[in-house]
């Protein structure tokens, strides 16, 4: 038995865990299913708190559109689940494991809650924390508490279950979670534009997002990414495809998409994907599925960054750092997320990544996938501004005065 | 009240005067209208009001302010409803009135840029020929600072959200005068703790906004509204539930019990059924909302719903709408000279009927006058309690039935407030709804404001 390894099975232990943690000052990793322990800075820490052993589903009324549930339950687990109930998670998380260098599969609520993870359909349904409804958790000062509840509007006090999403464990140990579920739609289907700059693509992501027919999610994938493409249409395409995807009742869906195809005609040629090839592209798309190909000696191993602006602006600096650095790209959330993958350097080449990001109007450039020298060396999220990064530092401070939990982790 | 004031120094004055000149006012009768919103609260004003131009002179204010340690209180329109406003302390109100330019609009990435003094609907004005909107939409024509910092939310919510959905980054002076910034037009914030939404519901206790960027939509292609009546509050509530379980992604679906109802006719001359009455409007394509229609109609069928009254044409929908908007004065008709003592608590939806009904029971044992309304797809409902506020027997009254359903709405693992806010009204409910995690919030509001200086005595006592 590892003596550095502390593995609770119930809140309470996490409870005595924490309040010895916080008497001693001992510092702890906590991790749960462990796909993404590469994912933010290496952590320096003495002990380690698994919390796997929270996990399954306290409550989950279908009626109710909530589930309740510890933290350590398999993401797997989960969506079965709610899929039984014909519900989903309406943050789609994705399953990052592959990216990270570990099995597909081995996520856990808490994981992608602490991770803030969004999927796809970000620009209309938000991202994990638009959809934690409250929690319960013991802070670094080793002590337990709850916000937020089982409702979706709560206007009493400091928004506490906001700043948990997001955090990496750095704040507190969760214990338990009320998330938001929503029904599945009837039917998803795709409507693909073909040969379109990238230029033209952000203006047809712009263009669709912004018109009436509910289109919840928009990508431009370059030629060279879309031929890896499981999806024949895709892959066939021989140029760039720019992807707008509309989910609901079947003839609302089918009108939808006629109306979204006359819209885009001016752009080039367009054609429609159906559900089973429409889940495939996203799913892709959403676990990063272009940079993580090959196996063994010829597995993808090039740093990979996500990079966080405003719409308009992503295929732009997408392109261009993917020409400075011999690298590859494809955009997301109808172009406010760019994915991008460059050979390896131990630098990262995060000065001029972070340069381009600045002259395009800012936002936020996150190194996804390095070794984890080169992600102790160079700052995995985006550098704040003093002021803010001070604030940031007094509501650590507020939570995990002592600094015991997941050190280092969000460091820059 | 145990709250000490001490009067504003000279100097302080001085300084103030200097910066804004006739723009600082020490008169009574400004002083007054800043210390009142619109609730049934005593109104406490501040020692003066600065009506501030820009940033660099909120800076200027909070900087001299805190130097001295003066409470100083961000002030928008003055619609808040638990007594946001009030000066406890005394101190100096910053009205961001004058601060209303909408100072970018980016069609192309629907988001745009605005001062704290726009009002939600001077900014749907200034977006009118830019096919695009801002949804949220609380009763009042408040300001958008006002809303940033009460996580304001209306009608829209159930397809839209609230203003924790659609804001996206906030510039802040925050306790000593810097002045930060909480993320770009990223829609994503990777970097740190998410400090936009830390503002956001923070009730000016943090900090003073200065600039806001929020999400806008574009404007639906079709836009259906509909009032349907039920024979009781049962059957309209488990219809507005089966539509959110079905997902129809239905824009507003709003419920008026009959008492409302019969204030709604009177006050804006209406003649709808004297029943417990849903107003619907749905939003999209022109085929997305004749699908969602046709769903919706079935299941108000199903539980007795009947009367449809459909509009189409903007004018129409504008009159209904104004009805529900107008409900709270509406309200205050059904019995001259009471003032509105509104409330309101949030339950999963599975009990919302169950809420409501018991809640109706003690309306009836209180003998007073309370018409309900709610913004029934989020659990969410108000009570308008008209009280005497000169009769401190209509007030008891008023207070003990507020504590039941409070109380009722907690047992269901709901929330003592899911719109109105904290203020003055609610704070005693917190330690019953949050229980440690107050000391923690307290840790919070420590750390960025570590003299209590912002709005203080609001939300957590220090």
């Amino acid at each position: 038995m590892d003596s550095t390894r502390f593995n609770p099975g119930n809140a309470e232990q996490v409870l005595a865990v924490l309040q010895w943690a916080a008497g001693e000052g001992a510092t702890l990793e906590l991790v749960g299913g462990g796909a993404k322990r590469a994912w933010g800075r290496p952590v320096q820490a003495e002990y380690t708190l698994d919390l796997a052993g929270l996990s399954g589903i306290n409550l989950y009324e279908p009626a109710e559109l909530v589930m309740t549930l510890k933290p350590g339950t398999p993401m797997a687990e989960v969506q079965a689940t709610l899929a039984a109930q014909r519900q989903r998670l309406a943050f789609d998380p994705p399953d990052l494991g592959p990216l990270l260098g570990v099995d597909a599969g081995g996520g856990t609520i808490g994981g992608a809650v602490l991770t803030n993870l969004a999927g796809p359909g970000r620009p209309r349904q938000g991202a994990a924390r638009d959809h934690l409804l409250g929690f319960k958790g013991v802070s670094g000062r080793g002590e337990a508490f709850k916000s937020g509840g089982r409702v979706v509007k709560n206007v009493t006090g400091f928004d506490l279950s906001k700043l948990m999403a997001g955090s990496f464990g750095t704040l507190a140990a969760l214990t338990e979670l009320s998330l938001r579920v929503l029904p599945i739609p009837e039917k998803t289907r795709t409507v693909l534009l073909f040969g379109a700059p990238a230029a033209d693509g952000a203006r047809a992501m712009a263009a669709a997002l912004g018109s009436p027919h509910d289109v919840d999610a928009a990508a431009f994938l370059p030629a060279g990414v879309a031929a890896r493409s499981a999806v024949d249409y895709v892959s066939g395409a021989g140029e760039s495809v720019t992807a707008l995807r509309v989910e609901g009742p079947g003839p609302s869906v089918a009108a939808r998409c006629a109306a979204l195809r006359g819209l885009l005609a001016s752009f080039g040629a367009v054609e429609e994907l159906h559900t089973a090839r429409s889940e495939t592209l996203w799913r892709e798309l959403r676990d990063v599925a272009p940079f993580t190909g090959g196996d063994g000696e010829f597995a993808d191993r090039r740093q990979v960054w996500r990079l966080s602006t405003a719409p308009s602006a992503g295929p732009a600096l997408g392109q261009e750092l993917a020409e400075d650095f011999d690298g590859e790209w494809y955009a997301d959330w109808g172009g406010g997320l760019v994915w991008l993958a460059i050979p390896p350097r131990d630098d990262a080449a995060h000065h001029p990544v972070r340069a381009a990001l600045a002259e395009a109007g800012g936002g936020h450039a996150t190194l996804m996938r390095a070794d984890a020298p080169v992600r102790a060396a160079v700052p995995v999220f985006q550098p704040q501004a003093p002021a803010l990064a001070a604030l940031g530092q007094r509501v650590k401070a507020g939570f995990d005065p002592k600094g015991i939990l997941n050190p280092g982790r969000m460091d820059t | 009240m145990t709250a000490e004031r001490a009067p504003l120094g000279d100097d302080l004055i001085a300084e103030l005067s200097g910066l804004l000149g006739d723009r600082l006012s020490l008169s009574a009768a400004v002083r007054e209208q800043h210390g009142r919103d619109e609730s049934y609260h005593h109104p406490q004003p501040p020692d003066a009001v600065a009506f501030v131009e820009s940033t660099d002179e909120v800076v200027a204010v909070v900087k001299a302010c805190a130097a001295r340690r003066v409470p100083v209180i961000p002030f928008g329109t003055g619609t808040s409803l638990e007594g946001h406003v009030a000066a406890v302390r005394g101190g100096v109100c910053i009205d961001v009135t004058r601060m209303d330019k909408v100072l970018a609009v980016n069609a192309e990435d629907l988001d745009v840029v605005v001062q704290p003094g726009v009002t939600r609907k001077a900014l749907n004005e200034h977006l009118r020929d830019t096919g695009l909107f801002f949804p949220v939409d609380p009763g009042a024509n408040a300001s958008l600072g006002g809303m940033v910092a009460t996580r304001a939310s209306g009608t829209n919510a159930v397809r839209y959200g609230t203003m924790a959905d659609v804001v996206l980054s906030l510039e802040v002076v925050v306790a000593d005068g810097r002045v930060i910034r909480t993320a770009r037009r990223a829609r994503k914030s990777a970097a740190g703790y998410d400090l936009t939404h830390l503002f956001v519901g923070s009730e000016g206790t943090l900090g003073v906004v200065t600039e806001i960027t929020l999400k806008v939509f574009g404007i639906p292609e079709a836009i259906l509204a509909a009032v349907v009546s039920f024979p009781d509050l049962d059957g309209a509530v488990n219809a507005v539930i089966e539509t959110i379980q079905l997902g129809v992604p239905i824009a507003r679906i709003e419920l008026l019990d009959e008492v409302q109802m019969d204030a709604c006719n009177r006050y804006s001359g209406l003649d709808y059924p004297v029943q417990p009455t849903l107003f619907l409007e749905f939003h999209g394509s022109e085929a997305g909302v004749k699908e969602q229609v046709a769903t919706v109609e079935a299941l108000c069928e199903g539980h007795g719903g009947g009367h449809f009254q459909w509009s189409t044409r903007p004018e129409d929908r504008t009159k209904l709408w104004q009805a529900r908007h107008d409900a709270a004065y509406a309200a205050m008709g059904l019995q001259p000279g009471t003032k509105p003592m509104a409330t309101d608590v949030c339950v999963p939806i599975s009990r919302l009927a169950e809420c409501i009904l018991e809640t109706k029971k003690d309306i009836v044992a209180s003998g007073l006058i309370a018409p309900i309304v709610g913004h029934v797809g989020d659990g969410n409902f108000h009570l308008v309690l008209l009280v005497d506020p000169d009769d401190p027997d209509d007030i008891a009254r008023a207070h003990a039935l507020n504590d039941r359903m409070v109380m009722r709405a907690l047992a269901m693992e709901g929330t003592c407030t899911g719109e109105h806010g904290v203020g003055l009204g609610k704070m005693d409910f917190l330690t019953a709804e949050h229980g440690e995690a107050l000391g923690l919030m307290r840790a919070i509001k420590r750390a960025l404001d570590p003299d209590d200086i912002m709005n203080p005595g609001k939300i957590v006592r220090v």
